[in-house]
């Protein structure tokens, strides 16, 4: 049985439980599971939504054809997203930038918190590669109108510039801007940005489901003693402590 | 003034432009849009430096040229490119908007929206939505029958942004009741909330174009609310739930609007906990923008069940935090303190909360901001907060740290700034504990007459005011110190100043002047009378109720004194010029209908007759009877007011020996 319909069953049937504290054998746990219906159309929407909104862009045109299942959105579209993506977690971010201008211009001009977390991307990676006079000059003319803009990135503009005055970059105290999951932050950051400007969700739907068979297995802890998942990731059943 | 490195980019990107060659064109055009985008200040530099003209002429030229030797695709990516710039430029940007209209580029963008290429149709919308959202755009005639066709249809169109366009039109030029209702008439209201079921963009658009068109309008709300069984209103009020907060906040504002409108709808106390609870819940999100105070505001202003409320889910508190973070925009922070005004303008409980909260210390911290917007919203809080009758009475706003500010205030070249600070300091003036020493001692006095002078006609009218309640049952020194300072002449000018509000409140002042000890009427004698011989010539001539009703208070005031001043009232009220019965006033302000007016004239009558053991009384009440005014009196015995009808009696009890009767 596959694992999303094992982990399926095990939600539907939690919420399906009664209120008074009792032991749950497994086979008795087993057997209830059996009786819960998961539809597969369902199961492959979760899988298709979560393909289109991470980005894989093959791996949902494949699944198209595979499954049958029709995406919520136009895949050409997440081919641009990716290339912006992708651009960011590379570094690329002015390429990224004429990316997301080409994809639609608006999302830069409205999204001033967004735009200046690019331009901070491009100031770190000018730092990272030794150009220290050209991040200068940068953050003069590209980063300081936007701090007097908006006030509340003064902040975020000093810690960055910071990095400047450091000999050794990693060690210093602001060196986590250096930093991949920086990058991965702008980058995820851009990626909601255009989701969200063509409708569509900026979170996939699986995380939410697993969230909530986490949260009502604790609920249901205090209730009952039953088989439990707790590895998700295998989705087996461990026997109850008796 | 444009920055060297803007100079000489825009150079660069200018001779571009101007190629022959239509790839070097078109590199210029995305190299200019990739250099605009986000950046406001480089926007400006450009415009200033006409980056917009060279823009249009290039979106020109292309849609005019013939298409020979040069492939359709390329001149196509070139008009794209060049509506995009444009459209950037005008992207929240004022001066950007003005320069595209200015450069003649809207009605070329308004073309392409009849080009056969999806992608340009969509560049040109997206464009003219930009330049739409600034108020500097050119109005659109929705009572055209062709506009009005041509409207329906991008309404009608799938793509989000030609749509969006229409719905953009519509919360620009639509302003006049005529409007509200063509566009209603024309089936816009349907159109609209179809689109309420579309994307994000065309919902939030719909929500505000809804708003526009039922503000204010019971005929269109009422069609709104019975449309389709009142499943359009529903769909609005799920989208006051929606997960995204801006259209959540346009979905409150068009309920607000309905409810305003039309107060019989949306009156479920669960519809309105909703919507204080949303609306205080949004002010603390960062990307709602600074319209959310504003919105609560509308919601809540003058109606004190919704301040009840507020007051319940702690909109005070939650205000107070969102003032106290750093930094802020000054256009929130004014719509924060116009929230808190209004939640304290009425209802004792709140005022009460702010004063323990000491949100009146950041308030006053406000009176010093740069922005003027945020100074005058800081005056009508304070205006409010001191409405307390209790604090007030108790001393706790005549205080140093707020009196000195606004006094500071008055002196800032704003009309609008000065109104707004005396406004304010017209209640805290309302002081009888601390005998008004901090206002004195900070020069306020001196700066409220120098008001009284202007040249503008509300701030003279409002410095009055202030006076007025400055000088309410005050003790003689402060009087005295008083019209030192403004002096007779002046006041007597005041009086038969053009403006009537001004005469108005100059009126008032010299009742609260002479009211008192009969020491305070001598001022009205001043200079030969000059002031109350002014209130006798306003008397005859004035055709207000309001400043009829100051003046008899007045006379009435003065008439309450010595034998002497009694005299003096009877020269004011019957006039040596005027002959027949009916052109004095007197006997005309007895006939109003205004029971105020009719109160304080028989007041004053009372007065110049009582006692009746005073040495003139008596021939003063002769000449009453001579001229027909007791007979008048005596008409009015059974008055429907009833503190007409007790001094009336009481008039005629004192002289019922004398040939008078009660019948």
């Amino acid at each position: 049985m596959s694992l999303f319909l094992f982990v399926f069953r095990q939600l539907a049937e939690i919420e399906a439980m009664a209120t008074s504290k009792k032991v749950i054998t497994r086979e008795e746990w087993e057997k209830k599971l059996n009786d819960v219906k998961i539809r597969k159309e369902d199961m492959n929407r979760l899988v298709m939504n979560f393909l289109v909104t991470e980005g894989y862009d093959e791996a949902a045109e494949k699944f198209r054809m595979e499954s049958g299942t029709e995406p919520d959105i136009n895949l050409g579209t997440i081919t641009d997203r990716m290339a912006v993506k992708k651009a960011v977690q590379c570094g690329n971010v002015e390429d990224a930038i004429e990316k997301v201008n080409d994809l639609n211009p608006e999302i830069l001009d409205t999204n001033p918190q967004l735009f200046f977390h690019l331009q901070q991307q491009r100031l770190i990676e000018l730092i990272r590669n030794g150009k220290v006079e050209e991040a200068l000059e940068f953050a003069q003319e590209e980063l300081a109108p936007r701090g007097e803009e908006n006030q509340s990135f003064l902040e975020e503009l000093e810690r960055t510039v910071a990095l400047l005055a450091f000999e050794d970059v990693s060690n210093c105290p602001v060196g986590e801007l250096l930093d991949m999951s920086q990058r991965l932050k702008t980058a995820s950051e851009v990626n909601a940005a255009i989701l969200t400007s063509q409708s569509h969700e900026k979170d996939p739907k699986l995380p939410s489901l697993l969230k909530m068979l986490i949260w009502a297995q604790n609920q249901l802890d205090e209730k009952a003693a039953y088989p439990r998942i707790n590895d998700l990731s295998s989705a087996v059943l461990e026997d109850p402590a008796v | 003034m444009p920055s060297t490195s803007s100079r000489h980019e825009l150079s660069e990107l200018l001779a571009g432009l101007a190629s022959n060659d239509w790839e070097v064109k078109l590199g210029a055009l995305r190299h200019m849009k990739n250099k605009i985008i986000g950046k406001k200040d480089k926007k400006l530099d450009f415009v200033e430096l006409g980056a917009v003209a060279a823009v249009a002429k290039t979106l020109s030229d292309a849609l005019n040229v013939n298409g020979e030797g040069n492939p359709d695709n390329i001149k196509n990516n070139i008009i794209i490119q060049s509506a995009t710039v444009l459209g950037s430029f005008a992207c929240g940007f004022d001066a950007g908007a003005q320069a595209v209209i200015n450069a003649g580029a809207f009605f070329n963008l308004a073309r392409l929206l009849s080009i056969q290429d999806a992608k340009v149709v969509d560049a040109g919308a997206r464009s003219l939505r930009m330049v739409y959202q600034s108020k500097l755009a050119p109005k659109y005639n929705f009572l055209q029958d062709e506009n009005m066709k041509r409207l329906i249809s991008l309404l009608s169109n799938e793509n989000e942004n030609v749509s969006g366009l229409g719905a953009s039109i519509i919360t620009h030029s639509c302003k006049t009741t005529a409007e509200q209702v063509a566009l209603c008439d024309a089936g816009i209201l349907e159109k609209l909330t179809s689109l309420l079921e579309g994307s994000i963009s065309q919902r939030d658009a719909s929500l505000e174009s809804l708003a526009t068109i039922l503000k204010n309008n019971t005929e269109v709300v009422l069609k709104f609310v019975e449309n389709e069984n009142g499943r359009s209103l529903d769909s609005v009020i799920e989208l006051a739930k929606n997960k995204y907060p801006r259209t959540r906040l346009l979905a409150c504002i068009c309920l607000i609007v309905i409810r305003n409108t039309c107060p019989s709808f949306l009156q479920d106390i669960g519809i309105k906990a909703k919507l204080v609870r949303t609306l205080l819940e949004l002010l603390e999100d960062p990307c709602v923008g600074d319209e959310a105070p504003f919105a609560f505001s509308s919601l809540i202003a003058q109606k004190e069940e919704l301040q009840r409320l507020a007051l319940e889910a702690s909109a005070i508190e939650k205000l107070y935090c969102q003032l106290q973070k750093d930094p802020l925009r000054p256009k929130y922070i004014e719509g924060i303190l116009l929230a808190l005004a209004d939640m304290c303008s009425m209802l004792e409980s709140c005022r009460d909360s702010f004063l323990k909260l000491e949100v009146l210390d950041l308030v006053t911290k406000a009176l010093s901001h740069d922005s003027d917007d945020v100074c005058i919203a800081a005056c009508i809080c304070i205006r409010s907060v001191s409405r307390s009758v209790k604090n007030l009475c108790a001393g706790h706003f005549m205080k140093d740290t707020i009196v000195t500010p606004l006094v500071k205030l008055f002196i800032k070249s704003s009309t609008a700034v000065q109104v707004a600070a005396l406004g304010a300091i017209s209640n805290i003036v309302v002081d009888f504990t601390t005998r008004k020493s901090a206002f004195i001692q900070c020069g306020g006095l001196k700066e409220l007459v120098q008001l009284s002078e202007s040249m503008d006609g509300s701030v003279r009218s409002n410095a009055l005011w202030a006076l007025r309640n400055l000088i309410f049952l005050a003790d003689n020194k402060l009087k005295e110190d008083v019209f030192i300072e403004l002096k007779a002449p002046l006041l007597a000018s005041l009086i038969s100043d053009p403006e009537p509000f001004v005469q108005e409140q100059a009126m008032a002042f010299v009742r609260n002047l002479v009211d008192g000890c009969i020491d305070s009427i001598e001022y009205a004698f001043t200079d030969d009378s000059l002031i109350l011989k002014a209130i006798g010539k306003q008397l005859q001539s004035t055709a207000k109720v309001e400043i009829r009703i100051q003046g008899m208070y007045v006379l009435s005031n003065v008439a309450a004194g010595k034998d002497s001043h009694k005299e003096a009232v009877m020269n004011q009220l019957l006039p040596q010029a005027v002959s027949i019965r009916d052109q004095y006033f007197v006997i005309r302000f007895l006939q109003s209908s205004d029971s105020q007016l009719r109160t304080a004239t028989v007041w004053a009558l009372l007065n110049v007759t009582h006692p009746r053991s005073d040495p003139g009384a008596f021939g003063r009440y002769i000449k009453l009877q001579e001229v027909g005014i007791i007979t008048q009196i005596k008409n009015m015995i059974n008055d429907p007011c009833l503190e007409v009808k007790l001094r009336v009696r009481t008039i005629l009890e004192k002289y019922a020996s004398f040939g008078g009767s009660l019948l």
